[in-house]
């Protein structure tokens, strides 16, 4: 105890990430059927991690170099594993987002969830979530990140399958967790190799290892590019990222705060979290950039053919994941991580937004909303543009900042192919997102007279409209109102928010990183401050041009195509590629193939030994006739051979 | 060592007492009395689980080595011992015998046919697992070893389910074929020590020219291999559990499984470390193959008990690939892995076993919705899913943790195939969670009950078990350790 | 007349004769008094062996009562299981026990 009253720090971490996980315990053990008091609990206990976040970001804004508390957990041999804190402005950052946005989820969900069956578990599990992701932000080891990683992918599994009686739903969680796995595996075993060929995975160890040369080469690389697959698969990289829009069967607060805004965000966390250990070896971090660009431009082409609202934000969710990664692949560490930043706070509103209106229409195709009049609900409304608007990267919101960083990050690259994927991704995410809003904004053919509705219609309808003004509304609407105010002010706090971020690492680990930085914000590249920004104003131009304007065929372009059209809406056909490889190569080859051994070769063979011996018994007993004194006729005869021969 | 040496309480032949004595006093209540037999045997087992429980929190992992000896010539013209003792190899391994039958026999609490000789079978069973693990002489892990295989073919052939008959056979024959392998090893090595002592210890002193360990380890492996299902003798396994009820299928991959691990261990790793050198290769390639073996055909199966089955080869491959690697963090992964794996596939079992008792189907396709119907049964099986795929925080984890890393380093092929089996493991279990809890309410069910407070306590200690060394690894690790890092040295 | 020989000869021709009758008799009855014959051949072979050759008078003489007595209870014995298969088989004749063959 005194140990806490001298180190407030200590306490503020233990207790503010601890807390989510009693607060699960207590709901499944306790509250299950208090489903009140169990959101209470849980939107209590991660309202005070929030507070707890923000009280180290400030205690610690100052502090001179990252502060690390660690404590043995398991000794084997020669391997320790620590549990324990490691606080530096990245991880603190990363804290404050994910305390904030899922405080915010939640609170949001008091609204959206109101009268779930599964409102309880529902709480339990984004408590369990919270936690997970929490400890996974300050661990102070890789591998007690990778425990929290796995744990996190766990909740994400529960969240994505919790409307579980729906078979998509579970079958979405089973695919989200088994694709993200194959990843894992590779991060697991990057791990592994690590520890046997150094013996320590200390987070500010490693860096150091890696930028003092004390590590060969190959197993930099190797590793590093071990740890890249799970990257790929948490981050929905390619060719693992068919799963996120999948993922998109869970409630939608849960889309906002796993599959947009924090969980899918761990991956380039990581990327970011080892940053000078990647950039110790130039192959992986080419790979890297190719992985996030190909990834950035496919998810973009898939979500310009969607009509789904959710999956038209996670494709873009992929997208913008994919530049995060191309980012920090081509050394812009602070580019990276601003625009995982700002990211988590616009995507996080665009999907509240848009879980509004599927909360008021029940529905998730935009024509149709947009058709009911969704833009009637102002409030969503101005703030999805806000959302869109950001992440087209137009001044002067979040997005535009964060997204010019990555831009002149890229263009440090000798290479200008990466900057003008970096544009053109620019390009199509303004595209997209714009034609989702204008769906909505502008239906075809105005807003739909009221079909004639029966009385449980009606009745619903009466419903929703005492929600619109109810407390339970609000409680969806300020969520909202708070995230749309950030976007507008994040974009103002990047040189703050660079100088933190530069105080945290030594700038020995980080020299050519830090250069690069530097002049991604050097005021010198004025011309790809006007690329990136009209790269974005020709997307939004040209999906007036298609959807918003009075006499618009509202089809796109490439409703043109029906061959493209088709190729990006089958998500490039690699869903049927893992589903085809799956059916062929495991279930139909390799598990046919054992279950015959098994039955036929090692069973068969077993009972054929049986089936022999028996046979041969069978052979045998017809000396057995069952007249007794036959057998006692060979007996004497056999006695009087033996005598015979004994005796002469 | 051949002075007699029994200081104190003999806390280990107290131990076996519990289950002898039990067994007599069923024997000696009448038959209809059932609700007697059950409170009764549930009190011994709650006496051998508090003795258990003592026994490893007295145990000092410090000092390490074997403490609580007990020791006194039995036989003195062939030198067998009464020796018992215990370190950080038997330890755990009493804790989950101790843990596994007391749960089984609460899981059993709604058994209404032939309960009396159904406990006493039990606890002659559980007698045999007791002296298996805590004796120190191989005369006498023989003889218990026998003891514990016997009961198997009643218990299976009378209260069995699907194929009993068949079941119980298979498994009897395969394990006595075991058997007929470790009685010649271990008589030649007796022979071979001199034919005066049969102490583990005394004969690992004395020491064995290569030749004879090649050829004991081998036999030993084998022998023991069957009963750890060891591919490619594993088929008698899920045919066995399939066809076995609910506590014996408990007992038996909880606890049975790991008595063939274990022998390996002890015996033929004690006495055979020229031999484990010489055989390791092959017994990691056996391993490797039947992680991924057992997972790919775990797909195919459409039985609930066939599936948990086939995770057991999966798993137990785990504690061989562990052992081959003859070192430190693969060992102490592998002891680790059979008290994990012995905790999660009895609560496999135990949820399992309730809902058979409740829908009288184990066919997966038959089910479906369950946890709309029983979302407490449901959540039992579901965390036992995830500690069979190895979900940071469950014991399991940090046990394929140690054995990859050693695996990875001494076998890489083998170790990244191994691996490579994870993502499979995850893949079937969720399949069988999906397929078996999710989806439409099923109105089949819709009539069965949850499992009530009562019967949710066995669940309930399982599951606190596997999460309680899922975040304090340390805890048994450190007992197992004292242990290990000797061991090792004697390779 | 008093010599080993004549004794051997009788007791070798009993015994042939119960070997005999064993193998040959159909019923149960006749089988085991065929075997009393043969114990007896070797009743009077041990009481001869001993009368002519043995320097204890008295060993032959126990081993005689002794199979005596073995005779007595193999009787007993062979009696009651030709009872337990008279009340299964509702016969005493040996070709209808037949439930051992292959």
């Amino acid at each position: 105890m005194e140990v806490f009253s001298r180190d407030p720090v200590l306490l503020a971490t233990i207790l503010g990430t601890s807390l989510p996980f009693l607060s699960m315990a207590t709901i499944l053990i306790f509250t299950r059927h208090y489903p009140m008091l169990s959101s209470r609990i849980s939107v209590s206990a991660i309202g005070f991690s929030l507070v707890s976040a923000i009280f180290l970001l400030v205690k610690l804004a100052c502090a001179p170099g990252p502060i690390r508390y660690e404590t043995g957990w398991l000794s084997s041999g020669l391997l320790h594993v620590p549990f324990g804190y490691f606080l530096d402005p990245l991880s603190l950052l990363m804290l404050t987002i994910v305390a904030a946005v899922a405080f915010l989820v939640q609170v949001y969900s008091l609204g959206y969830m109101a009268g779930d069956p599964g409102y309880s578990r529902y709480y339990a599990f984004q408590s369990l979530f919270a936690w997970a992701m929490m400890n996974m932000v300050i661990a102070s080891s890789m591998l007690q990140l990778f425990i929290f990683w796995e744990l996190v992918g766990l909740a994400s599994y529960l969240l994505i399958g919790f409307y579980y009686e729906k078979q998509s739903a579970s079958q979405a969680g089973k695919k989200a967790f088994v694709m993200t796995r194959v990843g894992d595996v590779g991060f697991f075993l990057g791990l592994i190799i690590l520890t046997i060929g150094y013996g320590n995975l200390g987070i500010s160890d490693l860096n150091t290892a890696a930028s003092t040369h004390v590590l060969s080469q190959n197993l930099i690389t190797l590793s590093a590019l071990l740890i890249f697959c799970g990257v790929v698969g948490k981050s929905a990289q390619f060719p693992l990222l068919t799963w996120l829009p999948d993922a998109m069967e869970g409630p939608t607060p849960v889309s906002a705060l796993l599959h947009s805004a924090t969980m899918v965000a761990a991956g380039v966390y990581v990327f970011s979290r080892i940053f000078p250990f990647f950039s110790a070896s130039p192959d992986a971090m080419a790979v890297a950039l190719a992985i996030g660009t190909v990834t950035m431009l496919l998810a973009s082409t898939m979500a310009m053919v969607t009509f789904d609202l959710k999956q038209v934000w996670a494709y873009s969710t992929i997208s913008q994941l994919g530049l995060m990664v191309m980012a920090l692949a081509a050394g812009g560490y602070f580019a990276g991580v601003y625009h995982l930043t700002t990211h988590a706070g616009f995507k996080a509103l665009l999907f509240l937004c848009s879980g509004i209106f599927i909360h008021q229409y029940h529905t998730n195709d935009m024509r149709v909303i947009g058709k009911q009049g969704g833009r009637k609900l102002l409030i969503p409304m101005t703030c999805i543009i806000v959302g869109a608007l950001a992440l087209s990267g137009v001044f002067p919101l979040s997005g535009f900042f964060s997204k010019e960083a990555v831009l002149g990050a890229l263009a440090e690259n000798s290479n200008p192919i990466w900057l003008l994927a970096g544009l053109f991704g620019a390009f199509l995410t303004a595209y997209y997102s714009f034609r989702l809003i204008f769906f909505i904004l502008c239906p075809q053919g105005g807003i739909e007279e009221k079909h004639p509705v029966d009385e449980m219609d009606a009745h619903v309808k009466q419903e929703h409209a005492e929600e619109h003004h109810g407390y339970l509304f609000w409680a969806m609407a300020i969520p909202v109102m708070i995230l749309s105010a950030l976007t507008l002010v994040l974009g103002f706090v990047e040189h703050p928010l660079e100088n933190f971020m530069a105080g945290g690492i030594p700038t020995h680990h980080m020299q050519g990183v830090q250069h690069a930085a530097e002049q991604a914000h050097g005021g010198g590249h004025s011309w790809l401050l006007i690329a990136g920004v009209s790269a974005g104003l020709l997307g939004i131009a040209l999906a007036w041009f298609e959807f918003g304007r009075k006499k618009a065929a509202r089809v796109g372009f490439l409703g043109r195509f029906p061959t493209i059209w088709k190729l990006f809406e089958r998500r490039w056909f690699m869903d049927d590629f893992f589903r085809k490889t799956l059916d062929r190569f495991v279930y139909a080859g390799l598990t046919r193939i054992f279950t015959m051994n098994d039955r036929r070769i090692i069973d068969g063979g077993i009972d054929g030994i049986c089936f022999f011996t028996e046979a041969g018994g069978r052979l045998f007993s017809f000396l057995q006739s069952g007249m007794l004194q036959y057998n006692l006729l060979i007996m004497v005869l056999a006695a009087g051979v033996a005598i015979l021969f004994f005796l002469v | 060592m051949t002075s007699m040496n029994m200081a104190g309480f003999p806390i280990l032949t107290a131990i076996l007492m519990s289950t002898v004595l039990g067994l007599f006093a069923i024997l000696f209540i009448p038959a209809e009395r059932t609700r007697l037999i059950k409170q009764v045997s549930l009190g011994f087992a709650t006496v051998g689980l508090a003795m258990c429980i003592w026994l490893y929190f007295a145990y000092d992992s410090q000092k390490g080595g074997l403490q609580f000896v007990e020791r006194v010539l039995w036989v003195k013209s062939l030198g067998i011992y009464y020796f018992n003792a215990v370190d950080g190899l038997n330890l755990p391994m009493l804790l989950l015998t101790a843990v596994v039958l007391f749960t089984a026999i609460w899981t059993m609490w709604e058994l209404e046919e032939r309960v009396k000789e159904f406990f006493a079978l039990i606890f002659l069973l559980v007698a045999g697992v007791y002296g298996v693990f805590m004796s120190m002489d191989l005369f006498w892990i023989f003889v218990w070893y026998d003891v514990s295989l016997f009961p198997m073919y009643p218990l299976i052939a009378i209260w069995g389910g699907t194929r009993k008959e068949y079941g119980a056979m298979k498994l009897t024959l395969y394990l006595l074929a075991g058997s007929a392998l470790i009685l010649p090893a271990i008589l030649y090595l007796w022979v071979q020590g001199g034919a005066v002592t049969f102490d583990l210890f005394e004969l690992q002193r004395i020491g064995f020219s290569a030749f004879d360990q090649k050829l004991t380890f081998l036999m030993l492996y084998l022998g023991f291999g069957i009963l750890a299902a060891v591919w490619p003798f594993h088929t008698w396994s899920p045919v066995g559990h399939v066809a076995a009820p609910t506590a014996v299928s408990m007992i038996h991959a909880g606890v049975l499984m790991k008595l063939g691990a274990y022998g390996v261990i002890r015996i033929a790793m004690t006495l055979c470390p020229a031999g484990l050198g010489y055989w390791s290769d092959l017994m990691a390639i056996l391993a490797c193959i039947g992680i991924v073996y057992g997972a790919l055909v775990g797909l195919a199966q459409t039985d609930l008990k066939y599936v948990i089955g086939y995770s057991s080869v999966s798993h137990m491959g785990v504690v061989g690939l562990g052992l081959a690697t003859m070192t430190v963090n693969g060992i102490n992964g592998a002891v680790f892995q059979m008290f994990a794996h012995g905790v999660m596939t009895a609560l496999f079992f135990s949820s399992v076993g309730y809902i058979y008792d409740r829908t009288h189907t184990k066919y997966i396709p038959d089910l479906g919705g369950l946890s709309k119907t029983m979302p407490i049964a449901s959540g039992f099986f579901i965390i036992a899913a995830l500690a069979g795929i190895g979900v940071p925080l469950m014991a399991s984890f940090w046990a394929e943790l140690l054995v990859f890393i050693a695996a990875v380093s001494v076998f890489p092929v083998q170790g990244v195939l191994a691996l490579a089996g994870l993502v499979i493991s995850a893949l079937f279990m969720l399949r069988v969670v999906q397929r078996t809890f999710y989806g439409e309410k099923n109105e089949r069910w819709a009539h069965i009950p949850d499992v009530n407070g009562f019967l949710a306590v066995p669940r309930i200690i399982l599951v606190t078990i596997i999460l309680f060394f899922g975040m304090f690894p340390k805890l048994m690790l450190d007992v197992i350790q004292s242990a290990v890092i000797p061991f090792v040295g004697t390779f | 007349m008093n010599n080993l020989n004549t004794y051997l000869i009788i007791s070798a021709f009993l015994f042939s004769l119960g070997l005999l009758g064993v193998l040959q008799r159909r019923n149960l009855i006749g089988m085991l008094i065929s075997i009393e014959l043969m114990l007896n051949a070797a009743n009077l072979n041990f009481m001869a062996f001993n009368r002519f050759l043995s320097p204890e008078p008295f060993v032959g003489q126990i081993i005689a009562l002794f199979i005596m007595g073995l005779a007595a209870a193999e009787a007993a014995i062979g009696l009651s299981i030709i009872l337990a298969l008279f009340r299964k088989l509702h016969s005493i004749n040996i070709e209808r026990a037949q439930k051992l063959k292959g």
